[in-house]
């Protein structure tokens, strides 16, 4: 039991990481992004060769995993994030079933059946193997990002961000670069999803494409709705909550993402500030007429 | 081989035309894209195939209803999950028409599970050479269903009232309200008829390759937008032929570059449209 | 036939209309003349029902008008020729006529008038199948009243139908609403060039920041110190003859 709470435990920073970084581009961009799972499952993937090939040491692996993702959220940023929001939507759509194509064809990836035995962090000799010295270090990235997106959006960037998700013409006309910054966060975020990849494949060990689909890009997407777009404690919760609750609700598992798009639905037509969302922390712009 | 990749691709391109033509539609009118198109696009070839392996309907008959159902759809999820959010940020209607999309392929998921159902009739189709080329007569009939669908919408369009009054409220929706027009009801006839399109497109898809399954309309919507914004989004005629060409090049990039990566091809037009021409070939909104 | 009675509307929590009381009665040519912002626009569009007012009354043939859509008022019989034209730019000119006439029931008549109106303008029936894009602003402005006058409205409602246009087209344009004056349409045409706006009309309201300054018949107008030194401009050559 204790075990399964830890594991329970760990999941959810996992996830916690995942949402705060959507978060990122929904509620400081202004864009959605449908392909957040596959950036997780290539931080996973790259973490994972990097660590079985060439026997990178996890903070190192960690860190390429992140360059990496980061990359792919440059070079699909660029073209699309100068455009309508719909663009961004879609293109990270066709991207994540692109991803899970590759990942599926390609030999490096081990198709379908994806890698195993992919070796658990070791650091100053001391192995991170066991449930609650991963969850530490989860915990520890979970501070880590916490923090750093908590001074990014205090900033005077994040004053820029805001501006811009608020009234984008109003800021490119305030001498603010509104595609620069979108493609910045968007990079960002993408290199913080492929960090929550590296954690999951070195704790779960092995990984398989299935993992990284439509589906978890939508339940990602769920606990920033949930939260409250654009609120950073929302996106905390809202990741627990539904890291949890499929666990409780078990009988109902055929049934989570006929639920999952309800749920979307359902809350943006009553309550688009989210459950959590009140007053500062929530997006009221997203209301406005 | 040429000729006939190229027919093969003339076949699907002018399905994803007809999709691609109620992303463009709603797009037109409302200024959002409808994510659950490819939704629409299920239910229309559900429908049919349900409707056809009880023996009692006929195969017209099979083909309208899908249609309807669709078109139904389409009118549904308009009033669920677009017009309440109308007026709010535009992330707001977008992330909604995700769920709905995601509603609709779970629901379907759990109504009809997750394998493929093969087409309840057998055509015997032959094939014939025209002028020294092979011609399938599905392929034959489904490009001249298609290419019938897209002309009467084009007619309609051009030359009726209501047709007229959609392009009034896509170009400028206070005047045309000025004129009488009442915009919600033209915003319904427009999710109507693109959903239509699209549940015919399902329809033909599921005879083509034989196959129907919940998750059928992801790749044919993405392809299918990709067609719209390659022809120019909210551009009627734009979307035809950004369907005609997206169909030919994926084909051909099958048959001479890659088949592992056929789905790939889309999607890489789509990043070099957005890239290079992000107005699409045919530039502009309305008509 | 049209009343306003304290009607105030704004948008948001700026107030344009700070509570406007007029009348036009039927046969009548009134004229609603003002400077830039002073609420002349917001007046029609309350009327119309696209800014719906905050507080007053507004009666339109013994029906009241404030709580009802754009759609049902303009089938009441108001038409409104909008400020800059909006003619629809990718239709056809026939096409954009058509769509005037919309909401009528009678469309086989509306076909009849359609062609009625190509004869007695006949840049209409030249320019025909051209997308209304195509056409100069004078042209555009004759479309955009040929398209209100396909509604076969009882009340006529222009919104700076001079604007941006050319000395001779305004003069064309004028000549068009001295016509429909004497073929008895009741109009009420908003203008800031006062000018040309006295000299067709039997009545004038002076609109100033939101309120009603000034009305009378339009010779008194014209005879006011502060409507000449304010709006005609004197001193100045007349532009508009």
């Amino acid at each position: 039991m204790a075990a399964y709470l830890l594991h329970l435990a760990i999941l959810a920073g996992i996830y916690i990481i995942l949402a705060v970084s959507l978060n990122l581009i929904i509620g400081y961009a202004g864009q959605v992004s449908l392909g957040h799972a596959a950036f997780y499952g290539i931080g996973a993937y790259a973490s994972a060769l990097a660590a079985l090939h060439w026997h990178f040491p996890f903070p190192l692996a960690a860190l390429g995993a992140m360059l990496v993702t980061g990359g792919c959220g440059l070079a699909l940023g660029l073209p699309t994030l100068r455009l309508k929001e719909d663009y961004l939507a879609i293109v990270t759509l066709g991207f994540g079933v692109i991803v899970d194509l590759v990942f599926l064809n390609l030999e490096v990836t081990g198709g379908p059946d994806g890698l195993v035995g992919i070796p658990s962090p070791r650091l100053l000799g001391l192995s991170f193997r066991p449930q609650p010295l991963y969850l530490l270090l989860v915990i520890l990235a979970v501070f880590l990002v916490l923090g750093f997106t908590y001074l990014l959006v205090r900033s005077y960037h994040g004053r820029a961000l805001r501006a811009i998700r608020d009234h984008e013409t109003t800021a490119q006309v305030m001498g603010i670069n509104t595609p620069a910054y979108k493609i910045v966060i968007f990079s960002l975020a993408a290199a913080l999803a492929g960090l929550a990849g590296s954690l999951y494949a070195h704790y779960i060990t092995f990984i398989n494409p299935e993992s990284f689909g439509l589906h978890t890009s939508i339940l990602i997407l769920c606990m920033v709705v949930l939260g409250g777009m654009g609120s950073i404690i929302g996106s905390v919760l809202g990741a627990i909550a539904l890291a949890v609750l499929p666990e409780m609700l078990r009988q109902f598992q055929a049934y989570q993402d006929l639920i999952y798009g309800a749920l979307l639905v359902a809350l943006l037509i009553w309550r688009p500030e989210g459950l959590l969302g009140r007053g500062k922390l929530s997006l009221k712009f997203l209301t406005r007429g | 081989m040429f000729l006939q990749q190229l027919l093969n691709g003339l076949t699907t391109g002018s399905v994803y035309a007809l999709i691609a033509l109620g992303y463009t539609m709603i797009y037109g009118i409302l200024g959002l894209i409808n994510f659950a198109q490819g939704e629409i696009y299920m239910c229309g070839a559900f429908v049919a195939v349900l409707l056809l392996a009880t023996g009692k309907v006929n195969f017209y008959l099979a083909f309208a209803a899908g249609m309807v159902a669709a078109a139904l759809l389409g009118v549904a999820l308009e009033r669920v999950a677009f017009r309440p959010l109308r007026g709010a940020h535009p992330l707001v209607p977008l992330i909604s028409a995700i769920g709905a999309s995601i509603f609709l392929q779970s629901l379907a998921l759990l109504l009809f599970g997750p394998n493929d159902r093969p087409f309840p009739i057998q055509f015997t189709f032959s094939t014939i050479t025209v002028a020294g080329l092979p011609l399938s007569t599905l392929q034959g009939a489904i490009l001249a269903a298609a290419l019938g669908l897209m002309g009467l919408l084009m007619v309609f369009v051009r030359y009726t009232r209501y047709g007229k009054a959609i392009v009034a409220c896509a170009l400028d929706r206070d005047t045309a309200r000025l004129m009488g027009i009442n915009v919600d009801r033209m915003v319904a006839l427009t999710f109507f008829i693109g959903s239509a399109l699209s549940g015919a497109a399902g329809v033909m898809m599921a005879i083509y390759y034989n196959a129907t399954y919940p998750r059928m309309g992801l790749l044919p919507g993405l392809k299918a937008f990709s067609a719209a914004i390659l022809g120019g989004v909210g551009n009627i005629p734009g979307a035809i032929l950004g369907g005609l060409l997206l169909g030919v090049a994926e084909s051909l990039g099958a048959a001479y570059v890659s088949s592992g990566y056929k789905d790939a091809i889309a999607f890489a037009i789509l990043i070099g449209v957005l890239l290079l021409r992000p107005q699409g070939i045919l530039k502009g909104r309305g008509d | 036939m049209l009343t306003l009675k304290s009607v105030q509307a704004g948008y948001g929590r700026l107030p344009v209309l700070k509570g406007i009381s007029l009348h036009v009665r039927p046969g009548e040519v009134v004229t609603l003349i003002g400077g830039n912002g002073a609420g002349k626009t917001t007046t029609l569009q309350a009327i119309c029902g696209l800014l719906p007012p905050r507080k007053g009354l507004i009666e339109f043939a013994g029906q009241e008008l404030n709580r009802l859509s754009p759609e049902r008022i303009v089938a009441l019989g108001l038409a409104l020729v909008p400020e800059g034209r909006r003619v629809f730019r990718t239709l056809s000119v026939s096409a954009n006529l058509e769509l005037g006439a919309f909401h009528r029931q009678d469309q086989k008549q509306a076909r009849r008038d359609l062609g009625e109106l190509q004869e007695r303008f006949p840049i209409l029936k030249e320019r025909s199948r051209q997308p209304a894009g195509t056409l100069s602003g004078g042209e555009q402005q004759i479309l955009a009243i040929g398209r209100a006058l396909m509604a076969r409205p009882r009340l006529l409602m222009l919104d700076e139908p001079s604007m941006g246009l050319a000395p001779r087209m305004v003069t064309q344009v004028y000549e068009i609403l001295k016509e429909l004056k004497e073929a008895g349409t009741t109009i009420l045409l908003v203008e800031q060039n006062a000018r040309a706006a006295l000299k067709v009309a039997d009545r004038g309201y002076v609109l100033e920041t939101g309120r009603i300054i000034l009305d009378g018949t339009a010779a008194e107008l014209k005879e006011d110190p502060e409507v000449q030194r304010a709006y005609l401009g004197k001193g100045y050559r007349e532009v508009w003859e």
